[in-house]
Formats: C-alpha cells, sequence, structure tokens
C-alpha cells in the first residue's frame, strides 16, 4: 500500500537527524494527537485536551532545544547546515495530525528564536539568557513573533515600502534599559500561552530608516505585560491568538537581537523563514488527507465499484497527489536555500524573501483548491467530523491567510521578479 | 391566513427595509418575474432576520438553542414560511403556480443571508413541499392530513435523504450510480423500509418528515413520506460537521419503518429528478443569500481599512480593486442564474418540462455553478480580510464553513457533472 513516505523530497538535502527527528515527531502525533484531535475545536480556549500533547512534545521529548547551542542544553541545529531542513521534517510530522499544532511548535521553539540562535547571527548571550528557559524544564514552553497591530495588519511585513514607519509600538532607551509601549494583535502561542515574545518595535515612530527597527525579547512574566484572551477562529485550535499589551514594560539594553541596522535585515529572514515553514504545515496536513482520501476510497463505492476506481474521481485524486509530491518537493528545497545561503544567498535578501512568499502562497492556493475538491468527492461526509479532512480545510485556509495574505505575497514576488519600482 | 400574507395583504412595504430589492440595483434580477408579494415578503424576511438574527449574532455566536431555535420558529411558524407553498384555503400561502418558485427563491436568498443553516432547512422543507403541496401534484388525502402541521403552532423541518456513495459493491441498484441509502420491501400494500446510518440533508435529530429516496423492486427511484416519530425510526448522536449549525444533524436507523402507499409522494425518474431541480434552486439561493451577507462585510472592509500606511483606502488599491471586481461579478451572475433557474421551474410550459433531462441539467448546472462562484468569492473575500476572514468575531468564516457543507451535502461533486454530461454530451452507460 502507498503511504505518505512515498511523496518525494531531495532525499541528498536531508540531516543525519531526518530519521531520529521524523520517527520522534511521528510517534508522537500518532499516540499523542491523532487520535484525540477531533475535540480540539471545543478545547479552542482552555487546551484542556491539547497541552499535554504539547509537554509531551516540546517538553519531554525535548525537541524545544532545537535551536540552541549544544553547550547550552540545546539540539544546536540553528548552527547546523540542517536547520531548515530538519525543521520541516519535524514540522511536517507534526501538521500531519495537527497544522496548528506544527505552528505553535515552528513559532514557539524556531521563528523568533532564529534571530539569536542562527549562524552567521548567533547572538551569544541572549542564548545563555534565554536557553535555560527552554531547555531546562520538561514544560512546554512557547516563544511569539509579535509584530502585526491593530492599526496596519500586514504593514509591518511589508519592509521594502514602508521600512517599518507605520510601527507603534515603540522602545525607548532609558539608561541600560529599553521601555516598551504598544498593542500587538494575533500572534501564534498569544493568548495566555506565552513565555517569551520577540517584539517588533520602533526606537523612532513614523522613521523608514532601518536602523530605527527594533526586535526586542520581553519576558511574559514581567510587569506590564498583558495577554488577551484567545480569538475564536474558523480552525486551527490548537493555536492560541489574542491581543497582546505591553504597558511601560523594561528590559535590559541588551535585550535587542541585535541592533540598528542589523535587526531589520535579519527580521526580513525570519520573513523567509516564516513562509517557507508553512509549506511544511501545509505539506504535513495534505499528506494526511492523502492518507484519510485514500482509505475513504477504497472503502465507498459509486456505480458499483470503489469510488476510487472510477475514472472522473481518479483524475482528481491524481491532481491532489501532484500537488502533494510538488509542494513537498518545493518546501523541502526553499527550506535547503535557507540552509546554504552560500550557495543560494542569504536569508534576507529581498530575492530570497521574495521566493520564499511564492512558494508559500503557491502551495497554501494549491492546497486550499485540493481540499475543496476533496470534499467535494466526499460529499455529505466531506464536511463530516469525522473524517478530518475538512480540518484540515479550515486549518489550512488560516495558513493561506497569515503572513500578510496572499496580496502582500504577490506584490514581493512581482517586485523582484518584474523589478516592479513602484508596488 | 399566514402572517407572511397578511402582511402583504396590508401593503406596508417599505424599501428601505431591505429584502431582495435592496440589491437591485447593485445586482439585478429579473424583475419583471418578481410580484409584490414577493417584495413584501422578501421585506418581512428581511425583518426578521434584523431582529432575531442578525442584532444577536455577536452575543449569540451560532448557539443553536437560544439564537437559531428562536429565530427558526418565528420564522417557520409565525411567519409561516414553512407552509408557504401549500394551497391557500387549506392555511398556507396559496402561491400562484406560474410564480411559486420564484417566491421561494426570494425568501430563501433573504434566509440564507441571515443564517445560511436556516435557509438550508427551509430549502429542504420547500423542496419536499413541492412533490406533493403544489398544484402540480397536489395531493389531497397527504395535504388534508399535513397542512394542519405546517400551519400550526410548531415548526415542522423537513429532510430529505438523498442517493450517496454506498458501502460495498452490490450492482446498479441506485439512481446514476449513487445508492439509495435504504432498502425497502413491499408487504401488504405498504413499504418496508430498512437502513443502518442513513444520512439525511439535515436535521437527523430534530427534523419532523423525512423524504426518503428508495428504491422499488425494479430499481425505479421513490420518495417515502416518514414521520420522525414513525415506530422504527431513530436518530443517531448528533454529527460535528463543518458548518449549517441551525441543522442538528445525525443518522438515521430504520428497523422496519412502515410506510403505506399514500406516503409515497412520488415514483419514477422524472419527478425524483423534479424534487431535485427544486431542492438546487432552493440551495443556489441559499447560496446567494450567503454571498450577499459575505459581499456586506467585505464592503465594509473595503470602505473602511486602509493599507501601506499611507492612508489608501483598501478598496482602492488596483489588486484588491481586482479580486473584488471579481468577487462582485459573481454575486451578479449568481443572482441571476438562481432567478432564472426559479423562473424555469415555474414555467414548464415555456421552458422544459418539470423533471426532463434538460431542467435537470440545467437545475444541477446552475447549483455548481452558483455553489462553487460563492465558494470562491468568499475564499477570496477572506484572503482581503486576511485575520479578520478567519476570526469569527468578523462572522465571515461562517459563512464560508456553511456554504461548504451545502456544497459537498447536496450532491457529490463527480455525480453532478455526471448528470450534467449525459443530457450536454448524450451519454448512453453512466
Amino acid at each position: 500500500m502507498r503511504t505518505i513516505d512515498d511523496f518525494t523530497r531531495p532525499l541528498e538535502y536531508l540531516s543525519h537527524f531526518d530519521k531520529y527527528l521524523g520517527k520522534i515527531a511521528r510517534d508522537w502525533a500518532e499516540k499523542e494527537v491523532i487520535p484525540i484531535r477531533r475535540g480540539f475545536d471545543e478545547d479552542w480556549e482552555e487546551h484542556r485536551t491539547i497541552e499535554p500533547a504539547y509537554r509531551k512534545l516540546m517538553g519531554e521529548l525535548g525537541l524545544q532545544r532545537y535551536f540552541f547551542p549544544e553547550d547550552l542544553g540545546g539540539l544546536g541545529m540553528g548552527q547546523s547546515d540542517y536547520a531548515a531542513v530538519g525543521g520541516y521534517r519535524g514540522i511536517e510530522e507534526i501538521s500531519r495530525a495537527d497544522s496548528a499544532m506544527g505552528v505553535a511548535f515552528g513559532v514557539g521553539v524556531a521563528w523568533p528564536i532564529l534571530i539569536i540562535t542562527l549562524e552567521p547571527h548567533v547572538n551569544r548571550r541572549l542564548c545563555e539568557e534565554f536557553a535555560p528557559m527552554f531547555c531546562d524544564t520538561s514544560e512546554a514552553v512557547f516563544a511569539v513573533n509579535a509584530m502585526t497591530e491593530p492599526q496596519g495588519g500586514s504593514d509591518i511585513e511589508n519592509l521594502d515600502v514602508l521600512k517599518g514607519s507605520t510601527i507603534q509600538t515603540t522602545a525607548v532607551l532609558e539608561g541600560d534599559e529599553w521601555v516598551i509601549n504598544g498593542h500587538k494583535l494575533w500572534p501564534t502561542n498569544s493568548g495566555g500561552a506565552a513565555s517569551l515574545f520577540g517584539v517588533v518595535c520602533t526606537t523612532n515612530p513614523g522613521s523608514t530608516d532601518p536602523n530605527d527597527f527594533a526586535f526586542i525579547f520581553v519576558p511574559a512574566s514581567l510587569p506590564g505585560v498583558t495577554q488577551g484572551r484567545p480569538y475564536q477562529k474558523a480552525g486551527m485550535a490548537a493555536d492560541k491568538n489574542s491581543d497582546i499589551w505591553f504597558e511601560d514594560v523594561r528590559v535590559p539594553v541588551w535585550y535587542r537581537a541585535h541592533g540598528p541596522g542589523d535587526d531589520h535585515k535579519y527580521f526580513k529572514e525570519m520573513v523567509s523563514w516564516g513562509n517557507i515553514l508553512s509549506i511544511s504545515f501545509v505539506g504535513g496536513a495534505m499528506m494526511n488527507v492523502f492518507e484519510l482520501l485514500r482509505d475513504f476510497c477504497e472503502e465507498k463505492t459509486y456505480r458499483g465499484k470503489p469510488l476510487k476506481e472510477n475514472d472522473d474521481i481518479a483524475g482528481v485524486l491524481a491532481d491532489i497527489a501532484t500537488d502533494i509530491d510538488v509542494i513537498r518537493i518545493v518546501g523541502y528545497q526553499g527550506a535547503r536555500m535557507l540552509d546554504r545561503p552560500d550557495l543560494y544567498g542569504v536569508g534576507w535578501s529581498d530575492e530570497m524573501v521574495a521566493k520564499a512568499r511564492a512558494y508559500k502562497y503557491f502551495a497554501c492556493d494549491r492546497a486550499v483548491e485540493d481540499l475543496g475538491r476533496a470534499m467535494n468527492i466526499m460529499g455529505p461526509h466531506g464536511s463530516d467530523r469525522v473524517h478530518d479532512v475538512e480540518k484540515h480545510w479550515r486549518d489550512l485556509k488560516i495558513v493561506q491567510l497569515w503572513l500578510g495574505g496572499k496580496q502582500l505575497a504577490q506584490m514581493e514576488t512581482a517586485r523582484w521578479f518584474y523589478e516592479c519600482e513602484t508596488l | 391566513m399566514l402572517a407572511l400574507f397578511s402582511f402583504y395583504n396590508r401593503r406596508t412595504f417599505d424599501k428601505d427595509r431591505g429584502g431582495a430589492m435592496k440589491y437591485q440595483e447593485l445586482f439585478p434580477i429579473p424583475i419583471e418575474w418578481v410580484q409584490d408579494l414577493d417584495e413584501s415578503m422578501s421585506a418581512t424576511v428581511a425583518g426578521w432576520a434584523e431582529r432575531e438574527v442578525v442584532s444577536g449574532r455577536l452575543e449569540h455566536r451560532e448557539d443553536y438553542d437560544s439564537l437559531l431555535l428562536p429565530a427558526m420558529r418565528k420564522l417557520f411558524v409565525d411567519i409561516g414560511c414553512q407552509a408557504m407553498l401549500l394551497p391557500g384555503e387549506l392555511g398556507g400561502g396559496g402561491l400562484a403556480p406560474g410564480g411559486a418558485a420564484v417566491t421561494a427563491a426570494v425568501v430563501l436568498e433573504q434566509v440564507g443571508s441571515a443564517d445560511t443553516g436556516i435557509g438550508f432547512l427551509l430549502g429542504n422543507t420547500l423542496s419536499l413541499q413541492s412533490a406533493f403541496g403544489i398544484e402540480a401534484h397536489r395531493d389531497e388525502a397527504l395535504l388534508s392530513e399535513l397542512a394542519p402541521v405546517f400551519c400550526g403552532d410548531q415548526e415542522a423541518v423537513c429532510s430529505l435523504v438523498l442517493p450517496t456513495y454506498g458501502d460495498g459493491i452490490d450492482g446498479d441498484r441506485g439512481f446514476y450510480g449513487l445508492d439509495y441509502q435504504v432498502a425497502a420491501a413491499q408487504e401488504d400494500g405498504q413499504w418496508i423500509l430498512n437502513a443502518d446510518g442513513a444520512r439525511p440533508q439535515c436535521s437527523g435529530a430534530t427534523a419532523r418528515f423525512f423524504g426518503i429516496v428508495f428504491g422499488l423492486e425494479d430499481g425505479t427511484p421513490a420518495v417515502a413520506l416518514v414521520s420522525s416519530g414513525a415506530a422504527g425510526l431513530s436518530a443517531g448522536e448528533p454529527l460535528k460537521k463543518t458548518g449549517l449549525a441551525a441543522s442538528v444533524n445525525a443518522d438515521l436507523e430504520l428497523k422496519g419503518v412502515k410506510v403505506p402507499g399514500g406516503y409515497v409522494v412520488l415514483t419514477g425518474a422524472d419527478r425524483l429528478r423534479e424534487l431535485l431541480c427544486w431542492y438546487y434552486m432552493c440551495c443556489s439561493a441559499v447560496c446567494s443569500g450567503a454571498m450577499l451577507a459575505s459581499y456586506e462585510i467585505l464592503k465594509e472592509w473595503g470602505d473602511t481599512r486602509v493599507i501601506k500606511g499611507k492612508g489608501q483606502v483598501f478598496k482602492e488599491n488596483p489588486l484588491v480593486a481586482a479580486l473584488m471586481g471579481e468577487i462582485g461579478g459573481r454575486a451578479a451572475t449568481s443572482r441571476i442564474l438562481t432567478y432564472d433557474l426559479a423562473r424555469m421551474l415555474s414555467r414548464p410550459d415555456i421552458y422544459a418540462p418539470a423533471g426532463g433531462q434538460a431542467i435537470y441539467a440545467t437545475a444541477t448546472a446552475v447549483f455548481k455553478q452558483v455553489s462553487r462562484a460563492v465558494m470562491k468569492s468568499i475564499d477570496n473575500a477572506m484572503e482581503l480580510m486576511a485575520s479578520a476572514g478567519y476570526a469569527t468575531e468578523w462572522n465571515l468564516e461562517r459563512y464560508w464553513r456553511d456554504v461548504k457543507t451545502i456544497e459537498t451535502y447536496v450532491v457529490p461533486e463527480t455525480a453532478a457533472l455526471t448528470d450534467m454530461a449525459r443530457h450536454y454530451f448524450g451519454l448512453k452507460r453512466l
């Protein structure tokens, strides 16, 4: 019988860690998540059934140590040539069970953390500061990338055009401390889950100077940090999102990731990573859709034979399998490009940002369309939560819409490939 | 006389109250087919929607018990929509044969705009009634028994149980390749129905009547009207599903359910196709209503948001405008198609015999076109609204889930395409 492992990926890109990581994540998914995921929608606010699975994966199995240096208790992947490809594999397996958990994991242990743990820009002092939070515990610890604000939505990510000029969250230097004030929306792992925020700030409101863009770490436990209640959403129940308010929050001056210019530069690299890892959410979930659809189309009959043996249905199944295969190859290729800046250019380049955006919106568009077709094939069972396909449909629609949504991705892609000057 | 029609008689219709005519300038429908009565009903239902659904939406979300059930009761019973197709002398709406389907489209579009799930339930109810309650198929015996129920003081939702995929390879016993969900045998002049896990279109746990498609001994399709209280009929646990909160659906078990001959409301492929034509029209109208509601949500977003930090109004961005153009175009064509189909069903003397292959193919095509267009438009609207598109607070994602559920429930995609190809390309074997 064909399995998800029959979908293609460039094998020579894989790390020595791949089989180990893949097995850990797959075993965890099949034991801790897939049997209970159907109840997650009712647990979106409290996470009573969801939290134990996070604890197992991130704390007990220790995958939240992924990026930190080995001498600080981490797995040292941030300092390897396989940070992105390895992460992609782990998140792909997690997302096969629940893409919201893939997101919460990817953001929680990677996205804001990579700005200080990834070669060639490791901030050793901050690694030493935060490694114990992630590496010396068996509890799940979540980091948050706090960037979106009420007034501008994805404007903050539109760095090439707006250059941080719309950021309203301020960081003012007072002595040897940053004083942070502002209001953020929507970040993954907020809503009470977060332990550490990476906060996008400006040191000079309205400025278009990249030197005024600041990325500053803020522990969630500090006075002045308030997380709101989680938002209710169409899907992704295992990922909490909320408002966050920072009111005269004080952190040491060295909690800024790198400093003038470099924060802006490496934040663009985070955008590239966010887009590529989004493909792993999509690819993992779609591989599970393949499994669910395969089983359904073998069991149900139409015109007196299994669904899959009908030419018209087989044609749709072929389209879906083709897309899954292509999405997987593209995702691993994108991850490889992040891992090998010596071959493909640095992750913060306009080229890499544009290509990551393009790959992500390609994967999302294909997946959302395929899921709609899969549900249509399944008839009344397609929108039946018993079969879980509709869950992936609701979840992946959300992946399609974040990181500025499709239109920003189109603009950044066009801007680079066609050298547009006024978009 | 139903409240709906009393309202009409008072001639208090006010265009400012909303209704189908609210959109006439934006997304016109063939106005010459819409009667004063339709406009009045549309306005009445628009008032219901505002008072009973929209105003409480943020507070109640999709809570069935506190919001949807009372609202549905007012629509079905107090306003009288569940009896609108039945003869006037029996307490129903007494709609003229030449306009009943258009009137149904007007009402269903309005209801679908307020709550797509309630619209779907009403669509099921009217579709089943079209088999015995409209002039062309008036069944006096059934009407004398059922009219008091539909015109009474309790809601009486009907739900269709249609052919679908099978669970085994059992030959060609179904309807166009789909299997009947119930097994039927004739005994002493009545039919005995058996099924394990038959999936109704809606409200398996709460419907008053089921219209169950089954096969006669030679495989010819028929529809049995079965009361939810029938001996041997039981509903399983409510199903968790993507959308349509108003439909508390559950699979049905039928153990020797007896159906007297008089409760077989139709027999023959032509009659079943006619019922399905009505059903596809009703569902198109409900989807069209969801389209109009999502248009309004996006319109407000596009008018009030700015992007690129330069005070550019969202809708004035050319890329956004291009997508909005597509959405508007789909809304316009979806409405026209829905009302065109309703008109065709109302006037078989002009178009095609009710239940014929031609009108069946057209009805299927219209439903597929409209449901796809609405899904695509809401998809696009969500893309434009990004996080607000999938946040429950903005109400858009609810329509997205509801319409997708309708799209999957009503007819499996490939079966619909084959039905269309059978007529358009003269298929002989499928």
